[in-house]
């Protein structure tokens, strides 16, 4: 009888293994959603309201610079265009908003904040005790979730107002 | 239609011979106004021939209408159901070979529709329909066909069609929904296998990393953590079909690629290169 029914599989039912979404970074797209938020808690000076909103990327990260361009594509900050930087020098007449310093990069720090130095820009790093050693956000992983550190003090003297409400979305201020 | 020409019983009656004669001459929508009477009448309400021309009628006067024809479905399941009737009253055995075949004739039949709605019309809830009607009318034939198989066959296409489909439906969760709980089903039958484990562990990564995905990049940050910590979840739950994989087959690269997207996820940035690391040797075999 069995072999009666044998036949009766009458369609070759697709029975496949189905890919990851392999090619999104998740972890680009939440700090892309981050240095936009900051956008909004802090406030630079009137002389960098126009023109274009610089954020600039010191270190390799691909899918974080396609994230960002992908940003600059569809939002703005104010009336200004945003405007991605992926190159680790700073030259002397560039004044970006934010400086984003990927892990790798981190022991460029003393001399990035040196050459920052009342710029009014904003820095952001990515390594375990950066923001006490001068960026002004630090992330970090916290119950498997990307989440910041905020230094105070670190964006006053980078002259930047702040809206009090970031020390209350921080896992730590200092 | 010869089957029935030679199997008439001394019992029947002009009513019975009229019918079968409509048959022939393939009027069934008449034969079968014939065999309804007949099968109320207490002179041949009782005789298996009764019910198994009228199973015959019912069947090829469904065919007639076009196989895959579900207005008409009635005439499949009154064709099924007068089988079985025959066969209980059939105490010489003189028609049990034809309504076997006319009980496997409305499984094929049933089959076929369970798949065309499953591949073709991508609905779920008719196929399955169609799919519980094959399993009672395969086992009324054969009671001991395993149909613990033929479920994990049939929930694990359901799951991978629909996991295609979430994925390629801008990952509308309902599509989503349907693969998880075929796949899950496949599971309880047999939690071994590798199939389902993996395609699970990636229906729920992807639902994560959907999250993430369609996540507006002006979103507060309140709302950040909030969707982050629902991503969390679902990576989560991925994990322990993915570690399931990799405990059943250690090299194969998709669980491989999984685990170190997973890590990745979870920002287990550690755990995450351990995979990338066994992933690269293996590449490099």
């Amino acid at each position: 009888m069995k072999s009666g029914i044998r036949y009766i599989l009458l369609i070759a039912i697709v029975f496949g293994c189905f890919g990851f979404q392999q090619n999104y970074d998740t972890n680009a797209k939440v700090k892309a959603v981050y240095l936009y938020n900051f956008t909004r808690y802090f406030e630079w000076p009137e002389s960098m309201k126009s023109g274009n909103f610089v954020i600039q990327v010191i270190g390799t990260n691909n899918n974080l610079n396609q994230e960002l361009s992908k940003l600059a594509a569809t939002k703005q900050v104010g009336n200004q265009k945003l405007e991605i930087k992926a190159s680790p020098i700073i030259d002397k007449e560039s004044k970006p908003h934010i400086v984003f310093l990927l892990p790798e990069s981190s022991g460029s720090l003393p001399e990035i904040l040196a050459k920052l130095k009342g710029k009014n820009t904003l820095i952001i790093t990515e390594k375990a005790g950066m923001a006490k050693a001068g960026a002004s956000i630090n992330f970090v992983v916290d119950d498997n979730k990307i989440k910041f550190e905020y230094n105070k003090t670190n964006a006053a003297k980078a002259g930047l107002k702040s809206n009090d409400e970031i020390k209350n979305l921080a896992v730590a201020v200092y | 239609m010869l089957i029935l020409w030679c199997s008439v019983s001394v019992a029947q009656t002009d009513s019975l011979f009229r019918a079968q004669d409509l048959c022939n001459q393939k009027r069934f929508e008449e034969a079968i106004k014939v065999i309804d009477r007949a099968i109320v009448d207490p002179q041949t309400n009782s005789d298996p021939f009764s019910w198994h021309l009228r199973s015959f009628a019912y069947l090829h006067s469904y065919k007639s209408k076009g196989q895959n024809n579900t207005a008409y479905l009635n005439l499949l399941d009154t064709s099924l159901a007068s089988a079985i009737i025959s066969n209980k009253l059939d105490n010489t055995g003189e028609y049990k070979d034809n309504n076997r075949n006319f009980i496997k004739n409305a499984s094929i039949i049933y089959y076929k529709l369970c798949s065309t709605f499953l591949q073709d019309s991508l609905n779920n809830e008719k196929s399955l329909v169609f799919y519980e009607k094959y399993k009672k009318a395969t086992l009324l034939i054969d009671p001991e066909f395993n149909m613990k198989a033929k479920d994990i066959e049939y929930y694990s296409a359901t799951g991978a069609i629909f996991s295609e489909l979430y994925i390629n439906k801008n990952f509308d969760p309902k599509y989503g929904d349907i693969a998880k709980s075929s796949l899950l089903k496949v599971l309880e039958m047999d939690p071994k296998n590798i199939k389902a484990n993996l395609n699970l562990g990636v229906l729920y990564y992807n639902q994560g990393a959907t999250l993430m995905r369609q996540m507006d990049y002006d979103v507060d940050l309140s709302q950040l953590d909030v969707i982050q910590e629902n991503a969390k979840k679902l990576f989560k739950q991925s994990l322990p079909f993915m570690t399931k994989v990799y405990e059943l087959n250690p090299e194969d690269k998709r669980v491989l690629e999984g685990l170190q997207g997973i890590y990745y996820s979870l920002n287990d940035f550690d755990k995450s290169n351990e995979f990338k690391q066994k992933l690269e040797a293996q590449n490099q075999r």
